[in-house]
């Protein structure tokens, strides 16, 4: 190859490699959250970067699938789960900074039906009649809204009727996202998910003392690079300012 | 969002662009060489080698993901090798571009492997006869005369690149701004109903790619000499 | 100086099985199709390996079975001007002929100048190899072989291929060749009349095997 070939070649890796490497930023908060948290904790972090805090950035999924990167390896500082036990596991793996660990939020379950032409659906029995054919739910081993669903109607006795018509999703808004697009007759979901949605309507809402115990996580992680934005940003998150955030999408206090 | 590119829609375009690119060059000395090696040479364990080298291209693509993240997950083999460098690799772009290259990197061999058995082993023996040697032959010889297939071969391979999805949802995940491709973010926007977003990068993709394979075939097909 | 001692080359039909020294400046080899002379010119370039033998060039030995001694062909300066020319499709007759970096090496563009100048190659130096007559292909192909700066020359059936006209003038090229390079040249040809002319010494060769040898008869040259 000709010289001014190699360098042309040399040229295009070293643009190639610049181009694709993400810049460096200064200090961001790298947060992992429970899809449920999407609207809200953004509009925290807009309020949070308005007082001059660490630009966040955010990787939203199920707290199942966010808690196994972090088990892989994900580079990231946060972590707002939408269950204890997903964090209890990361913490059985050293991979959180245990002092840093609080217990946030809480939230309520609702059965949603489309908007529409949703099928009445006013107690979890409801389930059991033969116009409801789908149910979707977040996947019931794995993504917590799943698993508090299947805990209810576990609870009620109805979950070994109805599980046969369930169709598990990958996390809690594209259960959502079933009923919307009319894929599913009944999804459960968070109060705070049907909130953001105006094609569905909550049929029934599962009352605090009938529910299952809700909790929200959150931890600084063990290999945070930036631990120190992490802290002051889940300070913020906790602080009154933040959690008046929270409580405006529907959000329950953590008891 | 208001328009039909959102700037979260054009960072993920561009970003799956170059991203292809990159993994297209990054594998394309290898994957000439073990193409030539394969057209060129013969050994008695010379299948295995073309069985490793064609098993991206039948298995599922989410086992060869996880089999990439076992690799290079923190719990994996490499795993205190990248935690002592400082490196990470597994969800961050890095991933995306070994996912990528892993998953194409058969169809360049492929493609390139065509194109050297296509060229008159004769050529490259009077070349020797001539006084030159293993490399200048292949430069001068070889490469120039298979360059045809080998860019059709590319094509594909950035092609296939582009809409690579299993494997790379597995080890890279799907984090907005970092890790997104266009394969991704469509089944991310579907999944939680949000098809209006998925509309412009479904677009995308289907034109590139289309690009990509048309250029492919007609480079490939046209008859005569490479001038 | 070529010599062939035992050489053994298993072919399709028989075996190729050559013991000879060729001392003449030119020697023509005779012998029908299928007898094995091109596979004997590919196994002096050093493009088919023999199963026994030795081949010694001017002293240095080429190839040795015994002592498992090979020179690559690229080494052998052996310069081969093949039954179908070879010539590079993608290059042009100029970068053809100048492939070898032997043909460069000297600096002085005066063997090449000389080359051109014989085989008459200068009209058609730029064009691209694909629309060449049959003719001007042959010349092209001896141009590139003479450019190595070889010692020793192959040609396989250089006039085979060829109208009778055009015959004719290849050898006249041959000849031209013969007088102002000196090197020497083996030619391969199944008709010896046509070779004849050119050679000192005619080899009859027939199935792998040397027949007969003789001084060739110079007296129907004209000129």
């Amino acid at each position: 190859m000709t010289p001014s070939r190699r360098a042309s070649w040399t040229l295009a890796l070293a643009l190639a490699f610049g181009m694709a490497a993400a810049p460096v930023r200064a200090a961001e908060v790298r947060v992992s959250a429970a899809s449920s948290l999407t609207e809200a904790i953004q509009e925290a972090s807009a309020a949070w970067a308005g007082q001059g805090g660490d630009p966040v950035v955010f990787n939203f999924g199920a707290s199942s699938l966010l808690a196994r990167q972090i088990a892989e390896g994900a580079p990231a500082d946060l972590f707002f789960s939408a269950d204890e036990a997903r964090m209890d596991d990361l913490a059985a793996r050293n991979l959180i900074d245990g002092k840093s660990r609080k217990s946030l939020l809480s939230n309520t379950l609702v059965f949603v039906v489309s908007a529409e032409r949703g099928a009445a659906v006013a107690s979890p029995e409801d389930l059991l009649k033969s116009e409801i054919q789908t149910i979707a739910l977040g996947e019931t081993r794995s993504v917590p809204a799943g698993i508090y669903a299947r805990e209810f109607l576990e609870k009620k006795g109805l979950w070994d009727r109805v599980r046969g018509k369930v169709v598990p999703t990958e996390n809690v808004r594209a259960a959502l996202a079933a009923v919307e697009a009319g894929n599913a007759d009944v999804a459960v979901v968070y109060k705070t998910d049907a909130m953001i949605s105006k094609k569905v309507r909550v049929a029934h809402e599962v009352s605090v003392s009938d529910g299952p115990r809700i909790s929200y996580a959150a931890a600084v992680l063990a290999g945070a690079k930036n631990a120190e934005g992490a802290r002051r940003f889940l300070a913020f998150l906790g602080s009154p300012s933040g959690i008046a955030v929270f409580q405006k999408h529907g959000f329950l206090v953590a008891k | 969002m208001t328009g039909l590119l959102s700037s979260e829609t054009a960072w993920t375009i561009a970003f799956t662009l170059r991203i292809a690119a990159l993994a297209t060059i990054l594998m394309t000395p290898a994957a000439l060489g073990v193409a030539w090696v394969l057209s060129r040479k013969t050994w008695r364990g010379k299948s295995v080698l073309e069985t490793l080298v064609a098993l991206p291209l039948v298995m599922p693509p989410v086992a060869t993901g996880l089999i990439l993240l076992k690799l290079l997950g923190r719990r994996g083999p490499l795993g205190p090798f990248f935690d002592r460098m400082g490196l990470e690799v597994v969800f961050t772009w890095k991933a995306v571009v070994i996912a990528m290259m892993v998953m194409s990197f058969p169809l360049l061999v492929r493609g390139a492997r065509i194109a050297f058995d296509e060229v008159n082993p004769r050529l490259e023996q009077m070349a020797r006869s001539l006084g030159a040697g293993e490399v200048r032959v292949f430069t001068t010889m070889t490469l120039p005369l298979a360059v045809r297939g080998i860019v059709g071969g590319l094509l594909l391979a950035f092609a296939r690149a582009l809409g690579e999805f299993g494997a790379t949802v597995l080890v890279a995940g799907n984090i907005p701004m970092k890790t997104s491709t266009m394969s991704l973010a469509i089944y991310n926007y579907v999944q939680i109903g949000r098809d209006d977003r998925a509309w412009p990068l479904l677009a995308v993709s289907v034109a590139i790619c289309f690009l990509a394979v048309w250029i492919g075939e007609t480079v490939l097909s046209r008859r005569g000499r490479l001038v | 100086m070529l010599e062939i001692t035992h050489l053994e080359l298993p072919l399709a039909e028989f075996t190729l099985d050559v013991h000879i020294a060729l001392r003449s400046r030119v020697t023509a080899i005779v012998g029908p199709s299928g007898a094995g002379k091109t596979s004997l010119l590919e196994t002096i370039a050093g493009f088919r390996t023999p199963r026994r033998g030795r081949i010694e060039l001017d002293g240095e030995t080429l190839f040795d079975a015994g002592a498992r001694r090979t020179v690559p062909a690229r080494r052998r300066r052996i310069g081969y001007v093949p039954q179908d020319d070879t010539l590079f499709p993608h290059l042009t007759v100029r970068r053809n002929l100048t492939y070898s970096t032997a043909s460069r090496d000297d600096g002085s563009a005066g063997s090449f100048d000389r080359v051109v100048a014989v085989l008459e190659l200068e009209p058609i130096l730029e064009r691209g190899v694909a629309n060449l007559s049959g003719g001007e292909r042959r010349r092209v192909a001896i141009g590139r072989a003479l450019l190595s700066r070889p010692r020793l020359l192959l040609c396989d059936e250089p006039l085979s291929g060829l109208h009778p006209e055009l015959k004719d003038r290849i050898l006249a090229y041959l000849q031209a060749v013969g007088e102002e390079f000196p090197i020497p040249v083996l030619y391969v040809a199944h008709d010896a009349a046509e070779v004849a002319t050119l050679a000192d010494e005619v080899v009859a060769f027939d199935r792998g095997r040397v027949v007969s040898r003789s001084a060739a008869d110079k007296s129907s040259r004209t000129t």
